[in-house]
């Protein structure tokens, strides 16, 4: 019984290392849409993502709790080796993770101004004179 | 630039509010502005008249093209986010001169503090020996010598942030200057005259400015008018403004306007600001924290000394020295011991006691006042400065990748269609706002991953 539950946990492990793997892959990906401004090529990856750390979630829920309810017996352990490349992958994801939300919070801000000044440019755009006509826009005066 | 984005958002709110009234006037405002409008800044086309029963209504204009004021919106976006970079790979490239003085490579501060920690158990072990004395008196005086070289080199990194300052200040001036010309240049002869030209080499000086310190620009029919971001002049039309270096009270280089004024503390952005920040707040924050580690952890090795009897029977002294003033305890600290007999071994003054070198063990592991072991307190500043070089480096390299957005947006072709454009960027918003969730996620499955450790062997 022991050997089944050994197995089954080294199994579900050996999937979330894969997962961190593939979700870094993703975040690869996504920053060199963002920055290409590839925007159906970010949207493919973001969908990816969501369904790697859900599914991730969910099997770290099960590995952090490895007994069923009302048993006694201690914690199955995750091979040794694997778990040290999950702590690697894990380790390099994080710091994936903040540079993708730091380029996240540059591009946003980015974005934002470029909705908002499209969305407000109808009837807004004012007339200056002489050579310097180029900048007298409604959006320099801002 | 916070203050122009809240702007546009408050008038895209407004705008939308009042849509209906917008709707019609803005025949009127539209056809009144339509003919000043040059096919460089916006194409209109009036649209046709509409009747509804006998009453005619002016169609408005349609704007067909925006290229040209897209342009302006994203080269002031460039601008700021090239003076952000510049900033964090001053600072990146500082901080990774620092990070090299936390290394473990045996002659550093928690190689000092684990061979002093060695030292007295073999001391302990061997009261009476003069080699394990000794030996306690070498490791001390390697310890010192650690503190000291740390300091040093976050003085000399302070100082080579020092000397850009004056350096880049040298080169805004060159740029102001070049700019002012060309803003008379431009007020004398129409950008249509020469092609754009002047007006390229301006855009190119200007934008060289923003990377070497934050700028805000702002029109009119004089040129562009040019400050620093928080509003010291640098260029009206076609005058330019120096700003000036001086030594200040500090020792360091502090950054005049033109009259005189100090800005040192409000200059933010570029080249300049990096090297500003990292050299009055960034490197003095870890000063502050490496001097502090000397001047307690001195002072209960002291204290643990003071408590025993030397190989003489006399009440131990000092063990170390540290300077009065605080700000120099790592740069200062020194053995003042002359002799290895000197170590206050015994707790009773008898011979061939070592009651006392549990004492001075235990001033390598106790808390300090900072709140945290010797040891401890080392490790949080190493981590400190090894966090800082990591974040100056991620902000540099995701700012750049923001950059290249921005810039291929640049080059994008002209005939802008807005409303797809409009679409586009709000999809690219709400895949954002899905990506800031995933990274939210992310950071959750860091805890959840060493759980799982600490439910196994681990």
């Amino acid at each position: 019984m022991t050997t089944v539950v050994t197995q089954d946990r080294d199994r579900n492990a050996a999937e979330y290392l894969r997962l961190l793997v593939t979700l870094r892959e993703e975040l690869d990906k996504a920053m060199g849409a963002i920055a290409s401004n590839a925007l159906e090529q970010f949207e493919d990856s973001i969908a990816s993502q969501q369904l790697l750390s859900a599914r991730l979630v969910v099997l770290a829920d099960e590995l952090s709790v490895p007994l069923a309810a009302g048993n006694t017996a201690p914690p199955v352990p995750i091979d040794d080796h694997l778990m040290h490349q999950i702590f690697i992958a894990g380790d390099s994801l994080q710091k994936l993770n903040r540079a993708y939300a730091a380029l996240l919070h540059h591009s946003s801000r980015s974005t934002a101004l470029m909705v908002s000044f499209f969305a407000s440019a109808r009837g807004q755009i004012q007339e200056a004179s002489g050579p310097r006509l180029k900048y007298q826009t409604w959006s320099c005066q801002m | 630039m916070g203050g122009l984005n809240t702007s546009l958002l408050i008038g895209v709110q407004a705008l939308d509010a009042n849509q209906g009234a917008l709707e019609a006037t803005s025949n009127n405002i539209a056809n009144v502005n339509t003919p000043g409008y040059t096919r460089e800044v916006a194409q209109f086309t009036e649209n046709g008249e509409n009747q509804t029963g006998d009453q005619v209504t002016g169609g408005g204009v349609a704007l067909s093209g925006l290229q040209s004021i897209r342009d302006e919106l994203l080269n002031i976006q460039i601008q700021h986010q090239t003076s952000q970079q510049n900033s964090a790979n001053t600072q990146s490239s500082s901080l990774q001169q620092v990070q090299t003085l936390f290394t473990t490579n045996g002659d550093d501060i928690a190689s000092g503090l684990t061979a002093l920690s060695s030292s007295l158990a073999q001391l302990s072990a061997s009261p009476s020996s003069t080699a394990a004395q000794q030996g306690v008196l070498s490791s001390g005086k390697n310890l010192a010598a650690a503190f000291n070289t740390t300091a040093q080199g976050l003085a000399t990194a302070q100082s080579d942030a020092d000397q850009q300052v004056p350096q880049t200040i040298t080169q805004i001036n060159l740029l102001t200057q070049q700019i002012a010309k060309l803003n008379t240049q431009l007020g004398q002869v129409p950008a249509a005259n020469d092609g754009g030209t002047t007006q390229d080499q301006l855009d190119q000086l200007v934008q060289q400015l923003s990377g070497l310190t934050g700028i805000s620009i702002t029109q009119n029919n004089d040129g562009e008018t040019i400050t620093t971001a928080s509003g010291t002049p640098l260029v009206m039309g076609g005058q330019s403004f120096d700003l000036q270096a001086a030594t200040g009270t500090n020792g360091f280089k502090q950054v005049l306007d033109s009259n005189g004024n100090n800005i040192t503390s409000s200059i933010q952005g570029g080249t300049l600001g990096g090297a500003i920040e990292t050299r009055d707040q960034v490197i003095p924050g870890f000063q502050s924290q490496l001097n502090t580690l000397a001047s307690q952890f001195a002072t209960a090795f002291n204290s643990a000394q003071a408590q025993g009897y030397d190989s003489n029977g006399k009440t131990g002294g000092n063990f170390f020295s540290v300077p009065s003033n605080p700000n120099g305890a790592a740069a200062g600290i020194t053995v003042a011991l002359t002799s290895a007999s000197q170590v206050a071994i015994s707790s009773d003054g008898s011979a061939g006691s070592n009651g006392n070198v549990a004492n001075l063990s235990a001033a390598l592991t106790n808390t300090l006042p900072s709140g945290q072991s010797p040891s401890d307190a080392y490790a949080n500043l190493v981590f400190q400065v090894g966090n800082a070089a990591s974040n100056a480096s991620t902000q540099s390299t995701a700012i750049g990748q923001n950059l290249t957005q921005l810039t291929n947006q640049q080059g994008a072709v002209s005939a802008v269609d807005i409303n797809e454009e409009t679409t586009n960027l709000m999809r690219f918003q709400a895949a954002f706002e899905a990506a800031s969730r995933i990274v939210s996620t992310v950071q959750v499955l860091d805890n959840a991953t060493l759980n799982m450790g600490s439910s196994s062997s681990f």
